[in-house]
């Protein structure tokens, strides 16, 4: 038996060297340490996102990238109030009809590969969107645009088909971003993948699938809009876009510097983001909402006073406390108050309050006075779920028995189509008022009008406020269609989440803008 | 040994095609449409039409599934549907990102489950013993995603040895790979302890001993030999499961490598990037376990390739 110890020992110390060897190659490790994305001569400034990107192509990306904000400029720019301001295009004149839209074109522009912008590149791009075999998902937003036509190299001329305000969003609009004339015939089928051929501010370098994106900055810009404080080149080198899946894993990255940048910071991490010295965090309402639908054809749901029972039944202030944590706010109406044109002011007036009395009143109006039995869909992340799980409780509270049913993202939408739903928990993200038009006209039936609601009335107030001739119109029609959309409670609106977005303390002059992160506008990182 | 290899082919044959059936009937049935992804609802129907013919989706699904294996016989996996690029070319540059960290895992996982496999099989029914296994059993316990996530918060996050997340250096790899050794490891060091029991009490293990030989001898040359067999098996495995065992690692650590290409994939129903890493798996599963049979026969001479 002694011999077996002397035996074992050798062996499992052999072991303990090796693992010892491994400790210290990981020290060596440690001390050595430089990490390639934190180079000390370049200033890199890393922001994380959740999922990749399909393609880094503005007008195909189904999955949109932040990188796209940056490679392109857009004829038309928000400033930090959110206003239309000048871009690609120093100024634009509409005819009184609203039909004809001049723009004029920035001169001295240049793509990345130093060609020069003109107005051939605004026909091809918009052309391209519009073409049916580019399968554009936005095809649809510039579908009122007839022809473009090239007045001079520096002017355009829009034709409409009919008035369309709402062209000016569509073309500040990511998917809108001016992409070099017949850069798909010139980089072939890598287009979006290899290249990437802009204006913007920051120029493609590489693409990581799954890793990330890096950006360099594009050293001859001085084509900023006037509204931005620096015009000129960004102040650092580079932008890296880093592809973290794990939620934990990013915020941890975020607090150990290894990410500088973080946007969409879930409310459960916020009290403790909040109070890190290294990191500021920037709060403001998002043009998201949250609400609960149902399939509005369907029994009881197509009765009006049904419909206003699930609206009083919702405690939309426990939500807001409980699910969010306080970082959401109730909502009554169908937009966002951060669209500020276009919001009516008096939705919570106007909307329904928690009130379980007068819903279980109206069910009993209704011939439901025991209630009914029916089912409530969610996709199975764990907010939506929770939300659901509220819900249920919430609706049983008046008589309403949900049964909840989970899908994962792509068979929620199949089973949606299907027109399976009763019950179901959605949440939009749209900076304008024609997500209306996108979920609620009979023309988008069945999908993605998914609360299959057809509605003669309905339609004819949208598509004259699409239809307005200027935008101040525009934004009076859309306030008399959410009027109209709360008395007909189409919907049960629930909450509107907070934009939360964290960011680094190296990170300096960093100035909050309500849509994206204006990195060429002065932003910097001191590296310490 | 030809006849042995030609059969086994053959065998690989059958079997990849018998997957790629299951694995593309239940892509299929699955509920979800990938061009909704693609195109969003607001284009024309013509334009989605368009599209699904251009990708064949328009076709019935046992034409579909003929063209993929004519094409699959051609070497070619055809185009992923959302991320306009070769399926082939998808997954070699996720191949040996994945591929790294197995093969380092499994080196982990050696080194540190022989020693303790051993130990515990020597020292039988000891403290030492008693206490390795109770290790080892909380290492089987423990989930993956789990004790990623806490490898992750104390040595990365709080120590600051390594990186979070990313790849691309060894300092990169470390960690994930010590996720799934460790884990790996204590199945592994049980499976060590009982072969190794089993082989020092068979005759010849007595023979040897009792003709004088020493005892590290006896272990190293006689009964570890014999005792490798579990840890061929687990070699052949996790070549094959290069894809499965690191999924949740791959999403913990943010690695990009071919377990995320594939859950991506199906949760998006990109359905030709789905069978082509499932072709890809399958091939591997295959040719782990063809591997570790030739290493059965290689390590125990009386294990015979029939």
């Amino acid at each position: 038996m002694k011999e077996v110890k002397g035996f074992s020992k050798v062996r499992v110390f052999g072991a303990y060297i090796m693992i010892a060897l491994c400790v210290f190659l990981g020290i060596l490790g440690v001390l050595f340490m430089e990490s390639p994305l934190i180079a000390a001569e370049k200033k890199v400034i890393v922001q994380a996102m959740d999922r990749d990107p399909d393609i880094l192509d503005a007008m195909k990306a189904a999955w949109y990238s932040d990188a796209l904000i940056y490679l392109h400029d857009r004829l038309i720019s928000r400033d930090y109030d959110f206003r239309y301001r000048p871009g690609l295009a120093t100024g634009w004149d509409v005819s009184e009809d609203g039909l004809i839209w001049v723009l004029h074109l920035r001169k001295g522009v240049t793509f990345h590969d130093g060609t020069p912008f003109t107005a051939k590149d605004v026909k091809w791009t918009i052309d391209t969107i519009k073409d049916p075999k580019t399968a554009s998902p936005y095809a649809g937003d510039l579908k009122a645009i007839d022809e473009v036509k090239i007045i001079d190299d520096h002017t355009v001329q829009m034709e409409l088909k009919y008035p369309f305000p709402n062209l000016l969003f569509n073309l500040s609009n990511t998917a809108s971003g001016i992409q070099k004339a017949g850069c798909y015939e010139e980089y072939g089928e890598y287009y979006g993948i290899k290249t990437v051929m802009g204006t913007g501010p920051f120029m493609f370098k590489q693409w990581v699938r799954g890793d990330r994106i890096v950006l360099v900055k594009n050293p001859d810009y001085n084509w900023g809009p006037e509204w931005m404080s620096n015009r000129g080149p960004a102040l650092f080198d580079e932008l890296v876009i880093r592809t973290i899946p794990e939620e934990s894993s990013r915020i941890m990255e975020l607090i150990t510097g290894g990410v500088h940048v973080l946007r969409d910071v879930p409310p459960l991490q916020a009290d403790k983001l909040k109070e890190n010295p290294d990191i500021n965090l920037f709060i403001d309402q998002s043009t998201r909402l949250g609400y609960l639908a149902y399939a509005c054809d369907k029994k009881p749901f197509d009765d009006v006073l049904v419909r206003r029972a699930i609206n009083h039944a919702v405690d939309r202030e426990t939500i807001v406390k409980y699910i969010f944590s306080g970082y959401a706010t109730p909502a009554y109406g169908y937009l966002p108050p951060a669209l500020k044109d276009e919001y009516l002011e008096e939705s919570e007036e106007l909307g329904y309050k928690y009130d379980p009395a007068r819903a279980k009143a109206l069910l009993a109006e209704a011939g439901f006075p025991k209630g009914f039995e029916t089912t409530l869909s969610a996709e199975n992340d764990s907010t939506s779920k929770r939300l659901a799980e509220v819900l249920q409780a919430q609706l049983a509270e008046v008589g309403i028995k949900a049964k909840i049913q989970l899908y994962d993202s792509a068979s929620y939408v199949a089973m949606l189509k299907a027109g399976q739903q009763d019950l179901f928990v959605r949440l939009y993200s749209w900076p304008n008022a024609d997500i209306l038009d996108w979920f609620l006209l009979s023309t988008q039936f069945p999908y993605p009008n998914h609360s299959r609601w057809c509605d003669p009335k309905t339609d004819e107030l949208i598509n004259s406020a699409a239809t307005a001739p200027t935008w101040e119109i525009r934004a009076e029609r859309y306030k008399e269609v959410q009027q109209y959309l709360i008395e007909q409670a189409v919907w049960c609106p629930i909450y509107i989440p907070d934009k939360m977005l964290a960011v680094r303390k190296e990170v300096i002059n960093f100035k909050n803008h309500p849509w994206m992160i204006q990195y060429s506008d002065g932003i910097d990182i001191v590296t310490k | 040994m030809l006849r042995y290899f030609v059969r086994r082919m053959a065998f690989l044959v059958l079997t990849l095609l018998g997957a790629t059936i299951v694995i593309f009937s239940m892509l299929h049935l699955a509920p979800g449409d990938p061009i909704d992804l693609i195109v969003g609802p607001n284009v024309t129907p013509e334009v989605r039409e368009n599209i699904r013919h251009q990708y064949g989706l328009d076709r019935p699904l046992a034409v579909q599934y003929l063209s993929f294996m004519k094409s699959l016989l051609h070497g070619d996996l055809g185009n992923s549907i959302i991320q306009h690029k070769p399926v082939s070319e998808l997954i070699a540059e996720r191949f040996f990102v994945t591929l790294e960290l197995s093969l380092t895992a499994l080196f982990i996982s050696f080194l540190i489950s022989i020693p303790i496999g051993i130990k515990a099989a020597l020292k039988r029914n000891t403290v030492t013993d008693y206490a390795l296994m109770a290790l080892s059993l909380i290492g089987i316990s423990m989930p993956t995603f789990w004790f990623g996530l806490m490898l992750l918060y104390i040595v990365a996050f709080k120590l600051r040895f390594f990186p979070i997340s990313g790849y691309g250096t060894w300092r990169h790899l470390f960690l994930p790979a010590l996720t799934i050794g460790i884990t790996d490891a204590a199945l592994l060091a049980r499976m060590v302890r009982s072969s190794m029991l089993e082989v020092i009490r068979q005759d010849y293990i007595r023979t040897a001993r009792s003709k004088g030989l020493p005892e590290r001898v006896v272990i190293n040359r006689h009964a570890l030999r014999n005792a490798l067999i579990p840890i061929i098996t687990l070699l052949g495995l996790r070549i094959g499961g290069v894809v499965g065992g690191s999924v949740v690692v791959e999403i913990v650590f943010a690695r990009p490598g071919l377990g995320r290409l594939m859950v991506d994939s199906i949760l998006a129903r990109d359905y030709p990037v789905v069978q082509g890493v499932m072709v890809v798996l399958t091939t591997c599963i295959i040719l782990g376990n063809l591997l570790a049979d030739i290493l059965y026969a290689v390590v125990d001479p009386r294990i015979k390739l029939k």
